[in-house]
């Protein structure tokens, strides 16, 4: 079984290396034509000027022909990956090419991690319920907005959210006091939405509607009134509460309510996480993003503790239920301890009552705890993030719709509603395990895609990751930088695609990888 | 006479597990209701199977699915659906879902799509029992196993963990009625459940289904168009037509005593094979329709032309001058010698044969049929003969010219003596083209008639096949199947072709509509003398046309031999099961031939 | 029993009966239909397809006449279509292009003295006092620019770029996939390679080697250019099309019948991947208008002094909080151009391909029945 997979990737691996060669050829041969590295030189008026061109010419080999350039540029490529030397160093800093990597990779990584996982999880959950309500005015409203973000240019967006979603919210934030027509407006769209994704008849939507008015109203006012904005906390009956809420939701959605030991296992889940909330407190003085992992990872297997525990004939599912619950209730956990620390963070001379970031990844300089520098990341991700998941979400929704739509048509559905399978379980289990099969094909291509492509956020932010890199690279002219750029995105993009052949395979069993 | 039914309780019980009554079924298309059932009344009795009938758009399955609320969204129901006294119409959602599977199960037609690609057969067994009890899931799969046992699946306990594309056709829809009845339903809902499937397959299938239903007692409402099936399965029939039950009884009467002018004309419809009970003799030519039999194949006897086209013993192909078993009388318009086909390797797929050591000889006006199942290599052999498919080994001659390397010229000047009709006529015809270029295009591209020549020469054409020639500004999907098909045989007859290739011509028709091509192409095969390679899976039509026919199987040829020897007397034992399979509408006789099959199968 | 009695529902003449002299395709017998599509599953094995209710529908028209029939039910793409139709009237009129005249007293090279102040727009839609263009509707820059012309010069070059990348981008991508697909084998594996390569290649650099060249990109220039580098995700699709078309048994047909394959190609599979390229033609042309602003915006598209929508908003961001009108109307433009293509291109999509049937809602069904009772 192993050995095809091997053979399949291999064969891939090596049909990508010549796809990539080729195109590093081309790219190396446009941009060796198009740039001039001697440029700032030729118009300079140093003294030592003819020195200096030649100087650089010497290190350029721009006297080589640019074809040989290019095979010398390869044999740098190959014995670095051998560990010997660098492949090429900028020539207006001095900085090899590898270490500007070293920085830029990790930045972006940080940048759309966070914003393709959102994006996946809202596309993914909103283009389901468009499909399953195919036609209605939630799903009309959903294809008009989803088109406007596809319509919506990468910087204009970012202009704006940098003007309403930092300027704006940090002026805001002076005096957070909601204003009556704004909760209002508010509660009317949050009810109105919950009405319209609600099934069944106009009576139940109407009261569902209301319910959701109401809460949205309450939540909204609390928040006005508490001064929640400037000093937010969940506190034990929050985290207990919102964690109750998420293993009921979890429960119905992975094993139907009517499965009590699933739900038990998560109510439980809850009720460990919500004991050791005070003992955590303590443990968090020391946290770190490590023992952070780990106490979530811990969260996940407590869960499956309980799923087991509970027994009975389906523990597994009630397993799988119970650690969803417990990832999501360390969430809460964590969100709560980060909560604590926002007075602080906001108070920070640094900050100065301005917590949203729209300059680069971290405030310089920040110092303080865990829990101060924790915020500062998350506050400059927050922009960043919204503008790439509302560009990219649009797609997975109308992805996941066609795909949905597609598969409920499909015999086997019917057979699954002739056999007296509830809906849940149609849609779930047999619908979109079926749907995801495309959608995760394009998920690992369309990651290398915002890996390479976050340009234009990370100019607007003022992130130094791999778009700064690239674009400053081709102002400059240094073609080691563009090639090291194209290199790693070329690279990832060709294995995007082989992972995506291999989860094709992995999830439908009637790929094999060796055909 | 009373053989068969003795697995029918001589009395219907009194009280019937299933009533409809005044079921009607109506779909929402662009702003108009249309009606696809009226007035649907039937009952269904324990250890009975009801068939219901009809050709496409008849509403009976429609008129089935309306039963457990499985229609689409624009349906709407009325009338009543009584189940042991319970009403299902107009019941809630969650409560037909708890009869859904436990109380109605289904079969359906086409089992790789039916069942779940992604989940093991075992797994959607054992989710249909947890569905409904709360069986503990090593008991489920113990109940999943025995019910694969019950249906004769091989090895059920490796192919339990087998997913739908692991399995043949045949054992995807045993899998298929093991999860239907792994909770004992009181009735069972067969769509089709062998329409997909070869013949031998199909009586294996209809072989456990009436095994079954001898076992569990089930109401069984069978929903089918092939009568054959029907003869052998059904104990009551109710006729469907336009969405009406057009005529109700008791199968021997259906099918000896048909009242209903509808049903008359789709018992006359069907071919029947004309199969003399084991050892008889030659037939004699022209089966008298005696009250015994079903209304007899009117097809047999078309008015116009005299020699029936399927005179049994000599071959329906027989043009005036070389007739029956003339291959000899002259150059033979194909002839294959040691024909080996492959379709090449692509990609990392290995090349496949599809056809080996294939020696068949076609002489001029002679009509060969060529028989066999699915994936024996009928329909490459046809692609091959048009020079659709290059022959890897051996020799293939037609009309002239050896195809074996042959240049690009060449083959396009042996291709204006050999045309081709396809099975599926929606897929045939260029949609794009107006079906009077479609027919016109092979005279326009060998350059025999352009402007209005060529103009009237389409009118021709078309009228050749009983078509208005106005039709020729239509696009094909604004013609019917049928319709369709004949527009399809217009353009293979333009060349006036020595050889026609016809793989499956009618066999994605209903039997009615079948019934009037086949007459015509038997008709125009008289008038033009072409000879013809005429490719099915289904014996009887074969038989109407073929004087000779040859069976293949696998790839390679079984036998070949008149019409009447390949019938008759078959040599090989392949033959002979492939004929011993098909079931003939026909419930006396039917009832004789399963015996045999069932003597031969399980010695 | 003979066979012209029988009343098949396959409607056509019995053998013996004299053919109708215009026989319609196929009586609805009844109102009734094999609602197939909107069923499950059809009736009999393999789709005979009497697909009367639909035949009902589509009586008579070509292929072409019912692909538009659908479009134009579309609402969302009629309404894009006006949109779309305004903006390129306003644009090519209101300061000229070419041969044809501006109406607008303005043009986007020159300043004027500033009217309001801090070159706010003068334009005015209210209740109390009614519509006023006045002077620089869109307002003014610094210098005193009147940002409406220089808005529409802008539309004009991104329209410019964005349609001469949807037509030559298709063009490449055609040929390309078409070759691929049809002839497969060898030539298909070294095309898709070539794909595959071409994928890879950042678009930044076409600008930046397009800067060098011309010493500055034009619409023109700009579009060819990307063009080059755009016609990729169109190449696999229509390979894709091409691949399952040619195995259709009509081209079969049509190779037996005597047809080469340059006729194959032309004349049987192009026009039946019509659909698949209309479509994303319209979707390469809303792609590709982000992309140009987007490229101009980072400074290797469209350089100043000549102005595109992009370079427009990336040389007046840093003035947002002053003067957002700098800011809005260029952006206005650049959604309203991309939402409308992107809903015309829905709206295609739906008429070529109308596997994603329509569910009617409840109250309409419901209407049709209460009409249906009336009656």
């Amino acid at each position: 079984m192993l050995a095809p997979v091997f053979s399949f990737i291999a064969r891939r691996v090596a049909v990508g290396s010549v796809v990539l060669l080729g195109a590093t050829f081309i790219v190396f041969m446009m941009v060796a034509w198009a740039v001039d590295p001697l440029a700032d030189l030729r118009t300079s008026n140093v003294p030592n000027k003819q020195f200096l061109i030649e100087q650089r010419t010497e290190a350029l080999d721009l006297d080589m022909a640019p074809v040989l350039r290019y095979f010398k540029w390869l044999g740098n490529v190959v014995a670095y990956l051998w560990g010997q030397g660098t492949f090429g160093v900028a020539v207006t800093n001095g900085q090899p090419v590898a270490d500007q990597l070293a920085v830029a990779v990790p930045t972006t990584l940080k940048l759309v991690s966070a914003s393709v996982v959102l994006a996946i999880l809202l596309g993914v959950t909103v283009g389901i319920v468009t499909a399953l309500r195919q036609y209605s005015s939630f799903d009309y409203l959903t294809t008009f907005f989803t088109f406007l973000f596809y319509s919506l240019p990468a910087f204009w967006v970012a202009v704006l959210l940098k003007q309403f979603g930092a300027i704006r919210f940090n002026d805001f934030l002076a005096d957070p006091r909601v204003p009556i027509w704004a909760v209002a407006l508010v509660a009317l769209a949050v009810g109105g939405l919950a009405a319209m994704v609600a099934a069944g008849r106009p009576r139940g939507r109407l009261i569902i509607g209301l319910v959701a008015f109401a809460g949205a109203a309450a939540v909204m006012g609390y928040i006005s009134a508490s001064n929640f904005l400037l000093e937010p906390g969940l506190g034990i009956v929050g985290v207990t509460l919102t964690g109750a809420g998420a293993a009921v939701a979890l429960a119905a959605l992975t094993a139907g309510l009517s499965n009590r030991r699933a739900l038990w296992a998560s109510l439980s889940t809850v009720a460990v996480g919500a004991a050791l909330y005070f003992p955590l407190q303590y443990a968090f003085v020391h946290a770190s993003w490590p023992v952070l992992l780990g106490l979530w990872a811990t969260s996940a297997v407590v869960g499956v503790a309980a799923g087991l525990a509970w027994g009975g004939d389906d523990r597994f599912v009630s397993a799988r239920t119970a650690a969803l619950t417990g990832l999501v209730m360390s969430v809460f956990v964590f969100a709560d301890r980060l909560m604590k620390a926002w007075p602080s963070y906001v108070g920070h001379p640094r900050v100065n009552g301005r917590p949203i970031g729209t300059l680069g990844a971290v405030t310089p300089e920040l110092g303080g705890t865990f829990w101060l520098s924790a915020t500062d990341v998350l506050t400059h991700l927050v922009l960043p993030t919204t503008a790439l998941v509302l560009i990219s979400f649009a797609s997975y929704t109308r992805y996941t719709r066609a795909s949905m739509l597609e598969v409920m048509n499909a015999d086997y559905i019917r057979t699954a509603r002739a056999k007296g399978l509830g809906e849940r379980t149609v849609v779930v289990r047999h619908a979109f395990r079926n749907a995801l099969i495309p959608l995760a094909t394009v998920i690992p291509i369309d990651i290398a895609l915002i890996f390479g492509g976050a340009i234009i956020t990370e100019r607007i932010f003022s992130w130094r990751g791999m778009g700064t890199m690239f674009i400053e690279a081709l102002r400059q002219g240094e073609i080691y930088s563009v090639m090291g750029y194209f290199l790693v995105t070329a690279a990832l993009a060709i294995s995007a695609n082989i992972v995506a052949d291999l989860i094709y395979a992995g999830l439908d069993p009637r790929i094999r990888v060796n055909a | 006479m009373t053989a068969q039914s003795n697995d029918r309780p001589a009395q219907p019980r009194p009280e019937p597990i299933l009533r409809v009554s005044g079921l009607n079924v109506d779909f929402y298309v662009e702003g108009e209701w249309f009606p696809a059932a009226i007035d649907v009344g039937y009952e269904v009795h324990a250890g009975e199977v009801v068939a219901i009938v009809g050709e496409s758009g008849s509403g009976k399955t429609q008129s089935a699915m309306a039963l457990v609320g499985l229609l689409p969204p624009n349906a709407r129901v009325s009338g009543s659906v009584k189940l042991d006294g319970r009403e299902l119409v107009g019941m809630r959602a969650s409560e037909l879902q708890t009869i859904r599977g436990a109380q109605v199960a289904m079969v359906f037609q086409e089992p790789m799509t039916a069942l779940n690609p992604v989940y093991t057969i075992g797994f959607q067994i054992v989710e249909t029992i947890r569905a409904h009890s709360r069986m503990a899931s090593k008991r489920a799969r113990a109940r999943a196993l025995e019910l694969l046992r019950l249906v004769d699946m091989p090895d059920p306990a490796t192919r339990i963990d087998y997913y739908p594309h692991q399995l043949s056709g045949g054992q995807r829809q045993r899998a298929m009625i093991a999860q239907a009845l792994v909770l004992d339903p009181k009735l069972l809902i067969a769509d089709e459940p062998t329409t997909a499937l070869d013949v031998t397959v199909q009586a294996e299938i209809l072989g456990l289904m009436r095994d079954l239903r001898r076992r569990i007692d089930s109401g069984i409402i069978l929903i089918t168009h092939d009568m054959g099936v029907v003869a052998d399965m059904a104990d009551r029939i109710c006729v469907m037509k336009d969405g009406r039950i057009v005529e109700a009884g008791a199968s021997r009467q259906i099918f000896y005593q048909p009242r209903h002018p509808y049903t008359k004309l789709l018992l006359a419809a069907v071919p029947k094979l004309d199969l003399e009970p084991a050892d008889a003799a030659p037939r004699l030519p022209s089966p008298p329709a005696d009250a015994a039999r079903p209304a007899s194949a009117a097809i047999r006897q078309p008015p116009a032309p005299p020699p029936a086209p399927a005179e049994p013993g000599l071959g329906a192909g027989g043009a005036a001058s070389g007739k029956g078993l003339s291959a000899e009388a002259g150059e033979p318009v194909m002839a294959s010698e040691g024909l080996t086909l492959e379709y090449p390797r692509r990609g990392r797929t290995g090349a496949f044969r599809a056809v080996e050591d294939f020696d068949l000889r076609i002489g001029p006006g002679e009509v060969v049929g060529l028989v066999g199942e699915s994936g024996s290599g009928k329909s490459t052999v046809g692609r091959a003969v048009v020079g659709l498919l290059p022959v890897h080994a051996g020799s293939l001659k037609v009309a002239g010219y050896q195809l074996n390397g042959i240049r690009p010229a060449d083959l396009r000047r042996a291709r204006e003596g050999v045309s081709i009709v396809f099975q599926d006529p929606g897929s045939s015809l260029n949609p794009r083209l107006p079906i009077g270029q479609s027919v016109g295009e092979p005279l326009a591209l060998h350059r025999l008639a352009r402007g209005k020549e060529l103009d009237a020469r389409v009118a021709e054409l078309l009228e050749q096949v009983r078509l208005p020639a106005s039709l020729r500004n239509r696009y094909p999907h604004e013609l019917s199947g049928g319709q369709r098909q004949r527009v399809g045989i217009a353009r293979a007859l333009a060349l006036k072709p020595k050889l026609l290739i016809a793989d499956e011509p009618t066999s994605a028709l209903d039997v009615s509509v079948q019934a009037t091509v086949l007459e015509l192409f038997s008709e125009l095969q008289q008038e033009h003398h072409f000879a013809c390679l005429f490719i099915s899976h289904d014996l009887a039509v074969v038989e109407l046309l073929a004087s000779r026919i040859a069976v293949m199987s696998k790839g390679r040829l079984v036998e070949t031999g008149t019409a009447a020897e390949i019938l008759r007397h078959p040599r090989e034992a392949y033959t002979r099961e492939l004929i011993a399979a098909v079931p003939v509408p026909d419930p006396d006789l039917q009832a004789r031939r399963r015996l045999a099959f069932e003597r031969r199968a399980r010695p | 029993m003979s066979q012209n009695q029988v009343p098949a529902p396959d409607a056509a003449p019995a053998p013996d009966a004299v053919p109708a002299p215009d026989a319609a395709p196929e009586p609805v017998a009844g109102g009734l239909a094999n609602l197939t599509g909107l069923l499950p599953q059809g009736d009999l094995a393999a789709g005979a397809g009497e697909n009367a209710i639909e035949l009902k529908a589509t009586e008579g028209l070509s292929q072409g006449q019912i692909v538009r029939r659908r479009f134009w039910r579309h609402r969302g793409a009629i309404v894009a279509m006006v949109f779309l139709a305004g903006i390129i009237v306003l644009v090519t009129t209101s300061i000229g292009w070419g041969p044809i005249p501006g109406w607008w007293k303005h043009n986007y090279s020159s300043t004027y003295p500033i009217v309001n102040p801090g070159g706010a727009p003068t334009l005015v839609v209210s209740l109390t006092e009614g519509v006023h263009i006045g002077e620089h509707p869109f307002g003014q820059d610094t210098v005193g620019h009147d940002m409406f012309a220089m808005t529409m010069r802008g539309a004009q070059q991104s329209l410019t770029v964005m349609v001469l990348i949807g037509l030559l981008a298709t063009v490449i991508g055609v040929l390309v996939g078409a070759t691929a697909g049809f002839f497969r084998g060898k030539a298909d594996t070294l095309l898709m390679r070539f794909t595959d390569m071409m994928i890879a290649i950042p678009v930044m650099v076409i600008g930046l080697v397009l800067g060098h060249w011309v010493n500055g990109a034009s619409a023109l220039t700009l579009g060819l250019a990307l063009a080059f580098v755009q016609w990729m995700a169109m190449s696999r699709l229509v390979r894709a099309e091409f691949l399952s078309l040619r195995e259709r048994e009509f081209v079969d047909a049509a190779r037996v019948a005597g047809a080469s394959s340059t006729r194959i190609i032309v004349k049987h599979i192009l026009p039946n991947a019509v659909g698949v390229i209309i479509v994303n033609a319209t979707l390469l042309m809303s792609v590709a208008i982000l992309l140009e602003t987007a490229l101009s915006y980072l400074g290797f598209g469209i350089h100043f002094p000549d102005i595109s929508l992009g370079n427009l908003i990336s040389e007046y961001q840093s003035a947002f909080a002053q003067r957002p009108w700098l800011f809005w109307w260029p952006g206005f433009f650049i959604i309203t151009i991309a939402l409308s293509v992107n809903f015309i291109g829905d709206g295609l999509r739906d008429a070529f391909d109308p596997r994603q049937r329509r569910i009617p809602s409840k109250r309409k069904m419901a209407r049709a029945a209460r009409k249906a009772a009336a009656r």
